[in-house]
Order: C-alpha cells, then sequence, then structure tokens
C-alpha cells in the first residue's frame, strides 16, 4: 500500500548516511545509558533480587528480546506495535502475532524530531518521530503495522507521521467514557482492528485463540498485582526495579514474562518473611502519577528520587508505562466471541484513567484511583510529573492537588524535559521535596 | 398407619440432609475452597427446590410458604429470587443449555428493562383481577355464592396462586396437569389454568395464558437471561420494600461500593442476568433497588480487591476479591 519511495509527507529526506551516522551514536550512548542505568539500580539496592536478572537482560533493547522477534519474525510471525495502551493486545496475540509497545524515550532521538514537529510539542512523540527517523528503536523497526490509538493531539498526529514508513490503523478513542454511543464506537473500532490483524497476519481469530489469548494476559495481570501487592508493606523492592518489571512487559514475551515475575513475587515472598528491605522501612513513600516514563534515558525522575539524600522510595504509580499496564483484567461472562469482544473493549476503554478523558466528575476514575493508591499503599507524598508539552496532564494539575490537599498529601510539580541538562536542578527540588516529607514523617 | 408414619419420617430426614447438605456447601464457601458463586448457587437452588416439594406434601405448609415469601424481603431483600426460587432455576437451567450451544445471550434495552420492572405491579392486579372477569365471561354452572367465593379465593388463580405460582417446584407432590411414570409435573400458573376450563372463551383465554408462560419461559429464557425475574409478580411483593423511601434501614441484606476501589470498569453492570444499572452507576455505599436479586454474580466478577461487598447485618459475608488471587503475604 505505501511506498517507500513515494513522497513522504511529514519525514525530511535525509541521506543514508547521516541515518547510519546518527544510529550508530545514538545507539552506542544508549546501549551506555541501559548499563549505567542497570549499574545505578544495583547500587541503589545492594542486595537485588536475583529474579532481576533476567528483567535486566530484557531491558537491553539491542539484546536477546531483538534477536528473538528477528527469528519469529523470519518464521512468518508478524510483529503489531502500538502506541498507546488501549490497543487491544488480546487480539494481536490471539492471531498469532507479537505485539510491542514503541513509545520512545530516547532524549537524543526527540533532538532529531525537533525537525518534524515543533518543540512544543510532547518530547515522547518527538522521540518516537526521530527514533524511527533513523531506525533506532529496534521494535519500531520490526513492527509490521502500528495501532494508533487517537487519545491526546500527540498521539493522533504522531500515527498519521510515523504513516510514512509503517502501515498505521487508526482507532477512534471516545473522549466520554461511560455514554451507549462512545461504547458502541470503541466495540466497532475493536472489530474493525480485529479485521485487519486477521487481514495482515492471515490468521482468522476464533474463539478458543481467543480465550486462551485473555488468559494469557489475566496470569499476566495476576502476576503483575502480585508484584504491586508486596510493595504495600515495607519496600522488599525498589521502585525502579518494579517500574523495569511493568515496563519489560512491553516488549516481552508475554507467557515468559509472567512465569518470571511470578518467580520475583517468589523471591520477594521469601525476602518480606525473612525481613530483608531494599531501603530503610521509614523512608519516605512516594507516588509519580503523569506522563508516562519510557526505560530507557528517561528514567531521570525515579533515579532522582531513589538516589536522592535523604532518600524516597516509590511504591506505586499511575504511568502507563508502568503499572495502568496491567492493573485491569479482561473479566469475561459468557465465553462467546462476541462477549469476549465486548470485555476487550470495556477493559481498554472503561477501566482507563488516561487524563484524556473528559467527564463532569472531573475524571473521577483517576482521582479514585489515585486516592485508592494512597490509602492502600500508605503514599506519604506525590510527585506530579509532566514532560513540557503534556497539556492534559498538566491541566488535570490542579484538579488532583484540590484532592490531594484536603486529604493532607503533599503533592509537587515536576515539569521537565526530555533533556539531561536540568538533573542538577531537579535534583535539589526532589531533595527539598523528599526532606520535607521526611520531617512530615518525623513529626 | 405405621407405614405413613415410616414415609413422612423418611420424607423429614431427606429435608434435614438436604438441609445439611446446604449448610455444608455454605461452609466450604466460607472456606474459600468452593470459589464460584455461580455454582454454589446452583446447588442451593436445586436444594430449595426438593425442600419446597416436601414442604407442600403438607398443604398446610403452603401458606407458611407464603408468609416466609412476603416477610422474608423485609429484612434480606430479593435474596429468594436469586438463591431459592425453583422457577428461576428452570431458566439457569436454560442459560447452561443456551451456553452448551456457545449462543451468546441478548440484552433487553435499558428501558424496556426498567419498565418492565413497574409493569409487574400491573401483571399483579391482572392476576387478582383475572378470577372475576373469568367468572363473569363464563359463569359457573351454580351460582351459589358459596361457590363462587371458593372459587374466587381458593380456585384457580386464587390470590395465593398469583404469588406462590413461580414457587411451585417442577414435580408436585399433587395430581398436576401432567403425569409421567407416577409423577406429577406442574408449571406456575399454567397448572391453576388448565384446571379452570368449564367455557370455551375461559379456555381460550387461559390456553394463550399458559402458551405465553411456557414461551417467555423456554423462548423468552434462552435468549434473555432470568427473564421472567424482570417482571414477576411474586417479585414485586418482594421489591416494594427496597422501593420506599422510608424503609432504606429494613434490609440488612444488601450490596455496598466502595468508590475509590472502583474503576468503572463496566463488569458488574455487563455480567449482571437482570440488567441492574445501579451497581455500575451508583458513586458508592449501599445499593438499594428492588431490581437487584442479590444473586452476587457482579460481587464474583467484580476484579478489584473489597470494591465490592454483601453485608448481612453490618458484617460482610462476602466480598469482590481479585479474582486473579493476589498475593498471600499481606
Amino acid at each position: 500500500m505505501k511506498n517507500q519511495s513515494e513522497e513522504k509527507k511529514y519525514m525530511p529526506e535525509i541521506s543514508q548516511k547521516e541515518i547510519d551516522e546518527l544510529r550508530n551514536a545514538i545507539k552506542a550512548t544508549s546501549q551506555k545509558i541501559i548499563a549505567e542505568n542497570i549499574e545505578r539500580m544495583k547500587k541503589t539496592d545492594k542486595n537485588r533480587p536475583e529474579a532481576m536478572q533476567y528483567f535486566d537482560e530484557i531491558a537491553n533493547f539491542f539484546g536477546t528480546r531483538e534477536k528473538e522477534i528477528r527469528a519469529a519474525k523470519e518464521n512468518g510471525k508478524k510483529v503489531i506495535g502500538y502506541m498507546c495502551l488501549f490497543a487491544p493486545t488480546e487480539l494481536i496475540l490471539a492471531a498469532d502475532a507479537i505485539p510491542v509497545r514503541v513509545n520512545s524515550g530516547w532524549y537524543d532521538a526527540s533532538k532529531l524530531g525537533d525537525r518534524v514537529v515543533p518543540v512544543e510539542v510532547c518530547p515522547m512523540v518527538r522521540s518516537t518521530i526521530g527514533a524511527k527517523m533513523i531506525g533506532l528503536s529496534p521494535y519500531l523497526e520490526l513492527s509490521d503495522a502500528l495501532i494508533s490509538v487517537l487519545t491526546c493531539d500527540g498521539m493522533t498526529k504522531l500515527g498519521e507521521i510515523l504513516s510514512d514508513y509503517t502501515p498505521v490503523w487508526t482507532m477512534t478513542l471516545p473522549r466520554v467514557k461511560d455514554t451507549t454511543q462512545s461504547l458502541r464506537l470503541w466495540s466497532e473500532e475493536i472489530k474493525a482492528v480485529k479485521g485487519q490483524i486477521e487481514a495482515l497476519t492471515g490468521n482468522k481469530i476464533k474463539q478458543k485463540q481467543l480465550k486462551s489469548a485473555i488468559e494469557l494476559t489475566q496470569k499476566a495481570t495476576k502476576a503483575f498485582r502480585r508484584l504491586q501487592e508486596l510493595r504495600k508493606g515495607a519496600p522488599v523492592i525498589m521502585g525502579r526495579d518494579a517500574m523495569l518489571v511493568n515496563q519489560t512487559y512491553m516488549w516481552d514475551d508475554i507467557k515468559r514474562w509472567t512465569e518470571k515475575t511470578e518467580a520475583l513475587c517468589d523471591e520477594l515472598e521469601k525476602r518480606v518473611r525473612q525481613k530483608i528491605w531494599a531501603c530503610p522501612p521509614d523512608t519516605p513513600r512516594v507516588m509519580v502519577t503523569g506522563t508516562p516514563m519510557i526505560w530507557p534515558d528517561n528514567w531521570k525522575v525515579p533515579t532522582l528520587i531513589e538516589e536522592a539524600n535523604p532518600q524516597g522510595v516509590l511504591v506505586a504509580d499511575e504511568l502507563c508505562s508502568s503499572e495502568r499496564l496491567l492493573y485491569d483484567p479482561v473479566g469475561v461472562d459468557e465465553w462467546s466471541m462476541k462477549d469476549m469482544l465486548n470485555a476487550i473493549g470495556e477493559r481498554y476503554l472503561m477501566a482507563s484513567t488516561c487524563s484524556c478523558f473528559t467527564s463532569e466528575d472531573g475524571n473521577e476514575d483517576r482521582i479514585n484511583w489515585l486516592l485508592n493508591k494512597i490509602k492502600e499503599w500508605n503514599i506519604q507524598g506525590v510527585i506530579y510529573y509532566v514532560v513540557r508539552g503534556c497539556m492534559l496532564y498538566a491541566m488535570e494539575y490542579t484538579r488532583v492537588k484540590k484532592v490531594l490537599d484536603r486529604m493532607n498529601v503533599p503533592v509537587y510539580y515536576l515539569d521537565t524535559e526530555y533533556t539531561r541538562e536540568d538533573v542538577g536542578q531537579m535534583k535539589t527540588r526532589v531533595e527539598a521535596f523528599l526532606e520535607m516529607l521526611t520531617a512530615r514523617i518525623d513529626i | 398407619m405405621i407405614m405413613e408414619i415410616v414415609g413422612e419420617l423418611l420424607k423429614l430426614t431427606v429435608l434435614a440432609g438436604l438441609t445439611i447438605a446446604g449448610i455444608l456447601v455454605i461452609l466450604i464457601w466460607k472456606k474459600g475452597l468452593a470459589t464460584k458463586v455461580t455454582y454454589l448457587r446452583f446447588v442451593i437452588q436445586v436444594v430449595a427446590m426438593v425442600a419446597v416439594f416436601y414442604l407442600f406434601t403438607y398443604p398446610i405448609w403452603q401458606l407458611i410458604v407464603l408468609i416466609v415469601i412476603l416477610v422474608m424481603p423485609i429484612v434480606l431483600g430479593r435474596f429468594f429470587c436469586g438463591w431459592l426460587c425453583p422457577f428461576a432455576l428452570y431458566m439457569d437451567a436454560i442459560t447452561l443449555i443456551r451456553k452448551a450451544f456457545k449462543v451468546r445471550h441478548r440484552n433487553l434495552p435499558d428501558k424496556l428493562n426498567k419498565f418492565l420492572h413497574n409493569f409487574r405491579y400491573v401483571l399483579l392486579l391482572f392476576f387478582l383481577i383475572v378470577p372475576f372477569i373469568l367468572i363473569l365471561i363464563d359463569p359457573p354452572p351454580s351460582l351459589d355464592s358459596a361457590t363462587l367465593m371458593a372459587l374466587l379465593f381458593a380456585g384457580p388463580f386464587r390470590p395465593l396462586g398469583v404469588l406462590l405460582g413461580p414457587v411451585i417446584p417442577l414435580i408436585v407432590p399433587w395430581v398436576g396437569p401432567l403425569e409421567i411414570g407416577g409423577l406429577y409435573f406442574s408449571y406456575p400458573y399454567v397448572q391453576e389454568v388448565i384446571f379452570y376450563s368449564n367455557g370455551v372463551l375461559s379456555e381460550i383465554f387461559v390456553t394463550i395464558t399458559a402458551l405465553i408462560f411456557l414461551g417467555l419461559t423456554f423462548v423468552g429464557s434462552f435468549f434473555v437471561r432470568r427473564v421472567w425475574c424482570r417482571f414477576c409478580p411474586t417479585g414485586s411483593s418482594i421489591a416494594i420494600l427496597n422501593r420506599l423511601k422510608g424503609f432504606k434501614w429494613a434490609p440488612v441484606l444488601h450490596l455496598e461500593k466502595d468508590e475509590e476501589k472502583c474503576t468503572k470498569c463496566g463488569i458488574c453492570k455487563r455480567v449482571c442476568p437482570v440488567q441492574v444499572t445501579e451497581v455500575y452507576e451508583q458513586k458508592g455505599g449501599k445499593i438499594m433497588t428492588s431490581m437487584c436479586m442479590l444473586c452476587f454474580r457482579c460481587v464474583e466478577m467484580c476484579p478489584y480487591e473489597d470494591c465490592l461487598k454483601v453485608n448481612l447485618g453490618g458484617k460482610t459475608v462476602f466480598k469482590s476479591r481479585n479474582w486473579l488471587e493476589p498475593s498471600e503475604v499481606e
């Protein structure tokens, strides 16, 4: 359908030489950063769970998982990338294709994105454009098609821009969740994307396959929730480690990921019994909410929090790159095809707390999620993380702050960019916040 | 004489055995060995049906069953509808057959569902008036007042029959309309209708009524879950207290929702066999709707720990678990 030689709608013409140079340079830095991030995580928690080793390996973008997907592709499997977690993973799995999430966290790539879109645009979008421009992200390159869900403004246009290279299927997301007409639209979209997946892979999605795909993700949710439950008590795992585990779900083989996460939980449970904590139990318990933080570069904020002096520990978050990925299971009433599709549709649309939705009650779903986390996970402070250009999350800050003030939970608005330059001043800000939290605990 | 006493004793033993079986099931469930409420409910429904059969072998018990059905809802809401009603058991059995055929259920439009919920009172009134209409259109041969009164209050379509109709088990201990191998089969409303056919007009009338009931349950409930429960006149007597504003304190058994734990994922709305939307729509707190039959399907399917709770006199007896089974270490 799309011809490479066709004139590109958005992407600039760059010579192959420049592409190669840029890719090699950024890839080299990125590999260094991945190694460094893991090294720093090991340093923070000296006695890091052994099961984390697997996730460190998978976290390497240019390692085993890339080779695996490449090999699977040679055997005729298709890879379907998605940009927002609204994409129905179960359908992709049922068609025997590999789902990968292709959002990019590379800081350097975002500078390249500036050639296509202005700097005011969300850096995650710019970075994804930049990564595609030079073929940096292996998962984005390996994707046979992309599912673009029209959530925020950046994502809406991102799909359009990327369609210069890869077929992009758009899914219109209604901005109001629980009306009959929006549910109808969304279920039509789910059906349409099912047809597209079937056409691409050549596999018809049948009741049996879909059922086992749903069961697979339900098992993943089970393992995922088990990990989050373990973070309720004294910190047995550092927040960054847990975030990394959650994040690897975006590109790992889901069955293996589930097994490994269960193994990690087994180890953590043993540690809970032996009372081996990852950091002192009186460390301030922090939660982050807001814009997604994508491995490997955009690991700035969690690193700052957990390496700060005084130290904080992330015990929960409300990020679509971490805890929101898998919190909600697909709840099927009867295992008929239509009901399963309904259940998938509702799970993605209605249970989501994305800030792109609007409602009279002020996105109360998100507020409830935050309140529940704060109470159950015993959160002492919330960091509201927003990157420049992330309009929707920035606009919801006032709403969140009002509610949290009423609950007497300090919330700190941390705005940043895809850059390493502001680490110094952010460190000061984070440390001041954590100091305040420590003082509050002492009182 | 001795044989009769032995027979009675046997019946009582069976009844006691069934009761013990029911209690055992509850105990097993409370210990978390059986996790699926739907199957548990099925067992209890069968036990309840057999129990009602034995109770009905004593004519006097009919009245007591009726009194129980009328009084129980004051404190238990429509628990009877969800868990004990034999008539509901047929519909659930048909649902099982439908599932085996892999046919998907249909949902009634919400507006129609709400309309039917109120329509039940019209239906109740209709059933109460029917004897009078039948007497008017087809006067019995002898019209002395005693026979008339007997027909009105003890004959077919008697008020007792209307309210007790759905409770009558499939196999009745008395001479029923249909006999297969020495067992008498009956069907709610149909049985009473068949007796009353002393004229052509009333015969046509009762045949149509009977066909409507049969069709509604056997064909209707194949496509729509618990179709009869949506406008059952027996349910009206049960539902009425939940509707009255001043009686919110009365029901001891009710659902409670935790607002903060709910993500509005819509599962509770989708799995409800009678399409109650209040559990989903209401923000939190006690859920008091006369449409809810307290079958606890939503509680069973809610994937968020502690989000939905069943409270019995202020004590939580059952709550939504993370049905994906959480970690054992707290």
